[in-house]
């Protein structure tokens, strides 16, 4: 928080970097073993490779789906994570601007509604997406990432207008707006970090699930990339060589999103959010 | 809905249509949430319960049973040791997830060079799917050639198969939640921090605190209430998580990891007793729903 | 149809039930849905006129099927579909995930040669990860969008048929010849006088043994159990043992039970009573407990992987295991020449046997063409050999024609499996026959799961039976 001499910064650099190994280090295992031969993971006790190859990679890229499973994941993370942004806001603005009794119990619904197991619905759920016909398309399992998300969303979305004055609205409700206009003119644009914020949770919640996408979705050509690389596990053995590939594949996308967007992550919308 | 309850100011900003008594404009803005919660969660919710209620399979109905499959879970051994660690699971992970987070958002809080590098390498756990995380793992721990052994064994101890045995496992399914649970943890708590301004501190030096004091008299007490709602929530996602024990261990060696979920998920899947699978599945969550409420209710209080 | 799993206290059979549980979610499912549309005033995405004639058509199959109407019956409401020359329509296929990622393409290519010889019949195909097919399916069947046909480990067709979903084939069994299957394999399949489903694949569990590292200890391959344990007891020595078990997978209870069947135990009578406590199963588990005891079992055992007892039998930390065909593929590629198959061992008492799966190629009631599915089922059976030869499945063929192959005939492992083990090997519910309901539960339900674990922690035998006797008959297919 205090600007420190070089010295100090370096040490504490040095320090940084012992900390990414030690904690990344499953995941550095992960990134090494993905230029191995399933042979080699199997036998190998040594972290670096003796002869790194990108065979695994080739493999994937060329043998698999694994783009079009890249092409459902991003579509679906994407579309779930517009679309609880875009309730969210609206009943996060609700939740704090109108205090009534009925919202306040709406807020608490809400936030017990998360406690409810997925497992246990799956066969209901199924049966209604199949009246809707919507079984075998991205928007099933895009509504079912929204509502997982909602929750959440909406409370990180109450928290921060609750520290939005309302000074802004009332000034523009004098200027002729309407109230549609003043939340959506006025409040909204200044919302951008928690949008972030949302995003960035909602997204990396859709982009892993597995549960759900492999209940809901009986289609190879729709797989996400957690059900695809599933089918490099057979019952009794894996090709990690594949698997290890493809799951780096996949974590590439996010990390560098990260790197762009981690300043937003922090201007205090994720720490205000979470109040419940 | 009377319009009496809504705030003052807002009063004031109602259109002039005080002809109608009902003020439709939060319930639009509501619609859309509202409907897609109701729609997947409702008809699913009276389901399970119906479930619960019931002997048979998720694919037949049986008998309506009442309560008897709540009564019956007390009976159960598997149920008793479920309940008993998935409390010690959820605590040991809350807290250590808790504490980690705290002390990398501290370091992190600092003037590191590219600390923006820094700060995304330490999300990485959370950015993974859990089954590529939970395998990652598994490499490192579940045999003598892992890398964990490979080092113990470098310095001349012997090797620990961190999965062989009840106490063992238990506490590798809770270092392996806790890592995948921190980064959630330090980005809250490090977003927290960035909202504390520097004058605070600079006022407490000059009265003459030490970092010590500074960090206990004015940066935990800003943290506390963040703090109070991850706690609540990591034990609700803690008590609710089938996959870290699910794909480390299989609730295994001799049921030693298993918690309420996965018992839920063996009886509803694998035995074909929804009732019972329902049964812990309902009882669950009304454990978490008193747990939250009671902890939300002292958090206003204080 | 499915009067056996609802006998009353008294023994007597239930009414048929007219409303099932699918039938209640689906009205009631259908009145939310519809409640909510009009709600918000939309329709649904794609009402076209297949949709909605889907719907219809499966709602006339699925009143069939749960208001109590035979096979016969569902088929007769077909015939008209099939009149003209022959079986026609759609077959969706549901294929598990049985070998590495050249299976899937393999077996996607066999399909299609399928519909190339039959022009009236579209088969489509759909590969299901492992680790979700339990909900998976459930979930297809519970909801009506079930596969017209699917492969599946041993018991998934006894999970699944006394719970209303599972077409009987008696129709496609009488169309064999008995030495069109190995021994033993289609008798498996036999419920209550009914054929549930076709094998096509068989899994057995095999011991094999490095043969350098037996060697190096002046070991000879075990005939008996004695020699095993004394072996097993040379091999060990520092970080070497001499053999593993994979506790956190089935094949850890499923090996150790190769050897209860080795001595002629079981979980059951012949006539399906349950018989956990007898002697020979209590003795072939006290030795395994001895080993555990005499230090040779692998001391991560309870918590390994099936590949983390390949890793330390690849690298030579074990010099034995219990375990799946073409466990020798797995091997380091310079350590496969060290992997040798053990012949049947003698048990104490002059048994030989180990356990065996007859995997199930079973057909859904749901189906709307059940003419077109049986014609699916019998050409796959007879015509799958490229997900053999090319797909490197796991499993040994169930198909005498297809065993017959070359590439089974000439590979010394899978040929030396097939001529002395697959005749000796037994199913889950040996001592009894055929199938039954309570072996899917102990197939997937975890407690033979612990029961090994147990016994790898040097837990008691007999508290452990014991364990395993009270949750098994805590279950509702044992109960009755």
């Amino acid at each position: 928080m205090l600007t420190q001499k070089p010295l100090v910064r370096w040490s504490l650099f040095g320090l940084a970097c012992l900390l990414v190994i030690v904690i990344d280090m499953p995941i550095i295992s992960l990134i090494l073993n993905s230029f191995r031969s399933t042979a080699e993971i199997l036998s190998s006790t040594s972290l670096i490779p003796a002869a790194p190859s990108l065979v695994n990679y080739a493999y994937v890229a060329q043998r698999t789906s694994f783009f079009q499973y890249l092409l459902n994941s991003l579509i679906m993370a994407g579309g779930g994570m517009a679309v609880s942004i875009l309730a969210a806001t609206l009943a996060g603005y609700v939740l704090s601007r109108f205090r009534t009794r009925v919202f306040r119990a709406y807020g608490t619904g809400l936030f017990l509604v998360q406690m409810f197991p997925v497992l246990l619905a799956l066969i209901p759920l199924f049966i209604l997406f199949r009246k809707l016909n919507l079984i075998n398309t991205y928007y099933s399992v895009i509504i079912m990432y929204t509502v997982a998300q909602l929750p959440f969303a909406t409370s990180m979305f109450r928290a921060f207008f609750d520290g939005i004055p309302h000074d802004l609205e009332e000034a523009a409700r004098i200027d002729g707006a309407n109230r549609l206009q003043s939340f959506a003119l006025v409040v909204l644009p200044l919302a951008g970090p928690a949008i972030a914020a949302v995003a960035i949770f909602a997204f990396l919640f859709s982009y892993n699930e597995y549960l759900i996408a492999a209940v809901f979705l009986r289609r190879e050509s729709l797989f996400t990339i957690p059900v695809g690389i599933q089918q490099f596990m057979q019952q009794y053995s894996t090709d990690w060589g594949s698997l290890m590939a493809a799951a780096v594949m996949a974590m590439l996308p996010t990390f560098v999103l990260f790197l762009f967007i981690q300043k937003y992550m922090m201007y205090g919308a994720i720490g205000s959010g979470v109040k419940g | 809905m009377s319009t009496r309850a809504i705030p003052s100011h807002s009063q004031e900003l109602r259109p002039p249509r005080r002809s109608l008594p009902f003020d439709a404009f939060p319930f639009i803005l509501l619609l859309p949430s509202a409907l897609l919660i109701a729609l997947i969660n409702i008809y699913p919710f009276a389901t399970g319960f119906y479930y619960s209620l019931q002997s048979g399979t998720l694919l037949q109905s049986g008998d309506f049973v009442g309560l008897a499959n709540f009564i019956q879970l007390f009976r159960m051994a598997d149920f008793r040791h479920a309940l008993w660690f998935s409390a010690i699971f959820a605590i040991f992970s809350v807290f250590g997830s808790w504490a980690i987070g705290l002390l990398l958002a501290l370091f992190l809080n600092m003037d590191i060079p590219a600390r923006g590098f820094f700060r995304v390498a330490l999300l990485l756990p959370w950015i993974i799917p859990s089954i590529v995380s939970v395998v990652s793992w598994r490499w490192l721990i579940s045999d003598q050639s892992g890398l964990v052994n490979v080092m113990l064994q470098a310095i001349g101890l012997k090797p620990i198969y961190f999965l062989s045995t009840g106490s063992l496992a238990t506490f590798s399914v809770i270092v392996v939640k806790i890592w995948r649970s921190f980064p959630f943890m330090m980005l809250s708590i490090l977003a927290a921090l960035q909202t504390l301004n520097r004058e605070s501190y600079e006022a407490a030096a000059i009265d003459g605190a030490g970092r010590w004091q500074s960090f206990r008299y004015i940066t935990m007490p800003h943290l506390l209430p963040i703090s109070f709602v991850l706690w609540i929530l990591m034990t609700i996602w803690s008590v609710n998580d089938f996959e870290t024990p699910w794909l480390l261990t299989q609730g295994g060696p001799s049921n030693a990891t298993e918690n309420l979920s996965v018992l839920a998920y063996r009886y509803t899947f694998n035995l074909n007793d929804v009732g019972i699978g329902a049964a812990i599945s309902f009882f669950t969550m009304l454990l978490l729903m008193i747990f939250a409420i009671t902890l939300l209710s002292r958090q206003r209080e204080t | 149809m499915s009067t056996h799993d609802e006998k009353t206290d008294d023994g007597s059979a239930k009414p048929e039930r007219t409303v099932s549980r699918r039938d209640f979610l689906r009205v009631t499912g259908g009145v939310a849905g519809a409640a909510l549309l009009a709600a918000c005033g939309a329709t649904p995405a794609s009402p076209s006129g297949a949709a909605s004639g889907q719907t219809a058509a499966s709602a006339s199959t699925d009143a069939g099927t749960t208001g109590g109407a035979t096979a016969a019956a569902v088929q007769a409401t077909q015939a008209p579909a099939a009149a003209a020359g022959g079986a026609a329509g759609d077959v969706q296929f549901w294929d598990m995930v049985w070998g590495p990622p050249a299976y899937i393409d393999t077996a996607k290519k066999v399909v299609q040669q399928f519909t190339q010889a039959n022009p009236n019949i579209k088969a489509s195909y759909q590969s299901n990860p492992w680790s979700s097919w339990p909900q998976v399916f459930t979930t297809a069947v519970g909801s009506g969008t079930a596969p017209d046909v699917s492969t599946g480990g041993g018991y998934q067709a006894i999970q699944f048929y006394p719970q209303g979903a599972i077409l009987e084939i008696d129709d496609v069994v009488a169309s064999f010849k008995p030495d069109d299957f190995l021994p033993n394999q289609i008798e498996g399949m036999k419920f209550n006088g009914h054929y549930v489903a076709l094998p096509w694949g068989i899994d057995i569990r095999i011991p094999f043994y490095r043969k350098d590292l037996f060697d190096k200890a002046g070991v000879k391959p075990p005939t008996n159990w004695d020699e095993m344990r004394a072996g097993l007891k040379k091999l060990t020595s520092g970080n070497q043992y001499g053999i593993a078990f994979p506790g956190n997978d089935n094949a850890a209870w499923q090996g150790m039970w190769g050897l209860v069947i080795n001595n002629g135990g079981g979980l059951f009578t012949a006539d399906r009573k349950l018989d956990v406590m007898n002697d020979r199963t209590v003795e072939a588990l006290t030795f395994i407990s001895n080993l555990v005891k005499d230090g040779v079992v692998h001391p991560g055992s309870a918590g390994f992987s099936g590949d983390d007892m390949t890793k330390a039998f690849s690298s030579g930390s074990v010099g034995m295991v219990i375990f799946v065909p073409g466990t020798e593929e797995r091997v380091t590629p310079n350590v496969k020449q060290n992997v040798e198959l053990l012949a049947p061992m003698t048990g104490p008492h002059g048994d030989k046997g180990t356990l065996l799966f007859s995997n199930n190629l079973m057909v859904y009631k749901q189906t709307k063409n059940p003419d077109a599915t049986k014609s699916f089922l019998k050409w796959w059976s007879a015509n799958s050999l490229p997900i053999w030869t090319e797909g490197k499945c796991g499993n040994l063929p169930a198909r005498t024609s297809i065993a017959k192959d070359p590439y089974f005939q000439n590979n010394i492992y899978l040929k030396r499996i097939l001529d002395e083990w697959v005749p000796i090997g037994k199913l889950t519910g040996t001592r009894s026959s055929g199938t039954f309901p309570a072996l899917a539960d102990i197939d997937m339900g975890g407690m033979m799961k612990t029961l090994a674990t147990d016994i790898l922690q040097g837990q008691d035998v007999k508290a452990s039976l014991q364990k395993l006797e009270t949750t098994l008959k805590g279950l509702k297919t044992l109960q009755s």
